[in-house]
């Protein structure tokens, strides 16, 4: 019995690869075959990924039996004395739990693209399933890795995806431009990344994430002082803890990019002019998710450095409000989504800099449910719109679209943070571990109060969101005869409802700390793991080398605070927004919201330093190029020129010539040698 | 018995007659007679030196440069005649346009 349920693990872990290979090979189908197949690449999409689905819960159910793996599988370059780069399966809770969420999130949204896309005739589908599969198969590949240099490999393939899939429609102005945009900027923040990948190399000498080699361990056993292999790592003449904050810092460099972190969140909003699944896959549940992911995944390397861990927590508590307040004035109903995402993400990130790893991954786990849901019911309501998203034209669609409207309200209730919907128990634990924190910590305090004030606008905008899109009466006559929505729409808005409405409940934190009741499931999920990167150990690690300490506090009265913050911020916008004529309330806002919609000028500052300091530099770069590397170039070639010319008149042709010049040479060859050999003395 | 070394130092002199001609003259049989001149300067010497040492290796050596000398006048009054039909003439210093 024994052996077959050891047997039965092998085998899941030997299929494990087939995980990201199956969305893959359904890029290759769409990419080739996708024009001669009946519905344009969307069936090989569903089945590839419905089939990662499933490994990938089989996969979970296995790390639940308490079986992990960490294995490389293939080696691209190894050298024999310092490090080898090869790519790896690293499963564990961690990564499980985001397979999961990351082969569901994707499968849904292939089926939603048959109603979104296929049914309203789009052009060019074969390309666009095409991008989903190997935006898929890069992201499933991404979570898999077990080392920094594979990650950052995959890390760079969803950037390429993005910038594929935003600029689907690439016949019109705005989508190849927020493109471009998108691949700049998060390039921007890869570009410290990618040097961080270097530099972990040349200190660590391995830059894998679990395992007694590893470099979170080989850190940690370097600052305990206990000898060891990492006892004598260079750290080019900083204390060792400094240097390992600059390694954090620099992969923070492409986290803040990917999750679109202040300031180079910049990409996201105008990410938007991609197709709506799109969004919801890539732009607001999975990719964005990635930097998160990659912070929560080398973890126990962030606990090392106090410095690196309050950095992270501020900007993310500051992100939050940041985005927040700019989603109160925007009109597109994708706009809000758009600055509500990079705020949860920002939430995220504070949740990790203030110690909260299983808060964090938890709000990771609920918002890549509850996003997706409401960037596919914005999706719907795109639909429904014939394809205007501007809010001021909607309203009263609630009767018309009552599928649409229970999810989307699920999904706006769980943003909101409204209990027991599953945003509340996930933000809510985030803004606990950076309260009880921060009461130590002035720093995390201030990234805690800027989180907080967050929530208020969160609800507000939240719901002014759904009171315009789906209350009150029709503004439009599009509003009044809404297009009727497909089985293929409905079914992915049910199931991502219904996980928004109970996934909360696998974390019910402030219940079991009043009741006592074992019911925090993903605590208990989190703490097992191979040793080293489990929470447990990140906890012991934070306390003792971070020097975190947690201020004794009931997490009830952080919640009913929260709480009160969100429905004051949701009564508000029930107050303003609900009536008929909702428009002028924007306007009230006066200057601020002319700041607001303009997004602090955030775009206009970027440009300005790219146009001044950019082509300052591109122009001293070229001056280099073209005087120093291209004259020493130049000037080889002109002096081999010049001298041939010269040297080549002794062969005049003339035969005599040459018999001089032979009759010279053994004259003055027998002198020498007479003269070696002391003839003449 | 005639030392060796005047047979050496004829040898000499017709072998730096016959480079004087190469080094002075332009017409191509010149240069034809002054080769000959030459190979028999080396002649004379393996014939001296055959003769010092009462071994007839040497002059075996002899009749066979003078055999690749009859060869080497063949081929060359062909250049010869080949440098006249293009040239109009036999002046060696006319004929240079294989250079560069």
């Amino acid at each position: 019995m024994a052996e077959t349920a050891t047997s039965t693990v092998a085998f899941a872990f030997e299929v494990a690869p087939a995980i990201a290979i199956l969305p893959l090979a359904s890029f290759v189908i769409a990419l080739f075959a996708g024009k001669y197949l009946p519905k344009r690449g969307a069936l090989a999409g569903i089945t590839a990924t419905g089939g990662s689905l499933l490994l990938s819960l089989w996969v979970m159910l296995t790390v639940a039996g308490g079986a992990y793996y960490n294995e490389e599988i293939y080696t691209l370059v190894s050298t024999p004395d310092s490090f080898d780069l090869h790519f790896g399966l690293l499963l564990d809770p961690l990564s499980a739990l985001m397979l999961v969420i990351v082969s569901l999130v994707a499968f849904l949204v292939h089926l939603f693209s048959l109603g979104y896309m296929n049914d309203e005739g789009e052009p060019g589908l074969p390309r666009y399933y095409a991008g989903l599969g190997l935006f898929t198969f890069s992201m499933l590949s991404f979570v898999l890795s077990d080392n920094l240099f594979m990650s950052f490999v995959f890390f760079e393939l969803v950037g390429l995806c993005s910038w594929l899939l935003i600029g689907h429609w690439y016949r019109e102005d705005a989508p190849p431009s927020a493109a471009k945009k998108a691949f700049l900027v998060t390039r921007f923040g890869d570009y410290f990344f990618l040097v961080g990948v270097v530099a972990i190399f040349a200190t660590f000498g391995t830059a894998t994430f679990a395992g007694a080699e590893s470099f979170p361990t080989l850190a940690e056993e370097a600052l305990a002082g206990s000898g060891g292999a990492g006892g004598e790592l260079p750290t080019f003449g900083l204390s060792a803890q400094g240097w390992f904050t600059v390694l954090g810092l620099l992969v923070l460099g492409g986290v803040l990019g990917k999750s679109a972190q202040f300031p180079l969140h910049t990409w996201l909003p105008d990410a938007m002019e991609g197709p709506t699944p799109v969004s919801a896959l890539i732009h607001a549940a999975t990719m964005v998710a990635a930097g998160v992911y990659l912070v929560a995944r080398m973890y126990g390397f962030y606990a090392l450095s106090p410095t690196a861990l309050a950095i992270v927590a501020f900007v993310g508590g500051f992100t939050a409000l940041f985005a927040a307040s700019m989603a109160v004035v925007k009109r597109d109903v994708k706009q809000v989504l758009a600055y509500s995402t990079i705020s949860q993400y920002g939430y995220m990130m504070l949740g990790l800099g203030a110690g909260g790893y299983v808060a964090a991954v938890f709000h990771l786990m609920t918002h890549a449910f509850f996003k997706a849901l409401l960037f596919l019911g914005a999706g719907a309501v795109i639909i429904a719109m014939h394809h205007r998203q501007d809010m001021w034209e909607m309203g009263g669609l609630k009767n018309k679209l009552p599928v649409t409207y229970y999810t989307f309200l699920a999904g706006s209730l769980a943003l909101a943070g409204i209990v027991p919907f599953a945003g509340f128990w996930s933000k809510d634990e985030v803004l606990y571990e950076a309260l009880v924190h921060g009461l130590n910590d002035p720093l995390l305090l201030a990234a805690y109060l800027m989180g907080l004030t967050a929530v208020f606008f969160t609800g507000f905008y939240t719901f002014r969101m759904v009171l315009l899109t789906f209350h009150g009466e029709p503004r439009t006559h599009t509003a009044r005869n809404p297009h009727s929505l497909g089985w293929s729409v409905k079914t992915p808005l049910v199931v991502l409802g219904i996980l928004a409405t109970v996934i909360g409940l696998a974390n019910m934190t402030p219940i079991a700390e009043a009741t006592g009741l074992e019911i925090e499931f993903l605590h208990t999920w989190l703490e097992h793991g191979l040793e080293g990167v489990n929470s447990e150990h990140y906890g012991e690690v934070l306390e003792t080398v971070a020097g975190y300490s947690a201020a004794e506090l009931s997490p009830l009265l952080a919640a009913v605070f929260s709480l009160s913050l969100a429905l004051a911020g949701a009564g508000l916008a029930y107050r303003l927004y609900s009536g008929d004529r909702p428009e002028h309330h924007t306007d009230r806002l006066g200057a601020a919201k002319r700041l607001l919609t303009d997004n602090y000028y955030q775009d206009e500052y970027q440009v300005w330093i790219a146009q001044t300091l950019g082509t300052g530099v591109a122009r001293a770069s070229d001056r280099f190029d073209q005087g120093v590397v291209d004259g020493v170039v130049n000037g080889v070639s002109s002096v081999s020129l010049f001298s041939g010319d010269r040297v080549r008149r002794v062969q005049t042709g003339i035969v005599s010539n040459y018999a001089t010049l032979l009759t010279l040479g053994l004259v003055a060859l027998l002198v020498g040698v007479g003269l070696a050999g002391g003839w003449f003395l | 018995m005639v030392a060796v070394q005047y047979y050496l130092l004829l040898s000499a002199a017709i072998f730096c007659i016959g480079l004087f001609g190469i080094l002075t003259r332009r017409n191509a049989l010149f240069f034809l007679m002054s080769v000959e001149l030459m190979l028999n300067a080396a002649n004379i010497n393996l014939v001296a030196f055959s003769f010092q040492y009462g071994n007839l290796t040497g002059q075996v050596f002899s009749l066979f440069i003078t055999a690749l000398a009859a060869a080497e006048v063949a081929v060359g009054i062909g250049i010869v005649l080949v440098l006249y039909r293009n040239f109009g003439d036999v002046d060696v210093t006319k004929a240079t346009t294989l250079r560069w």
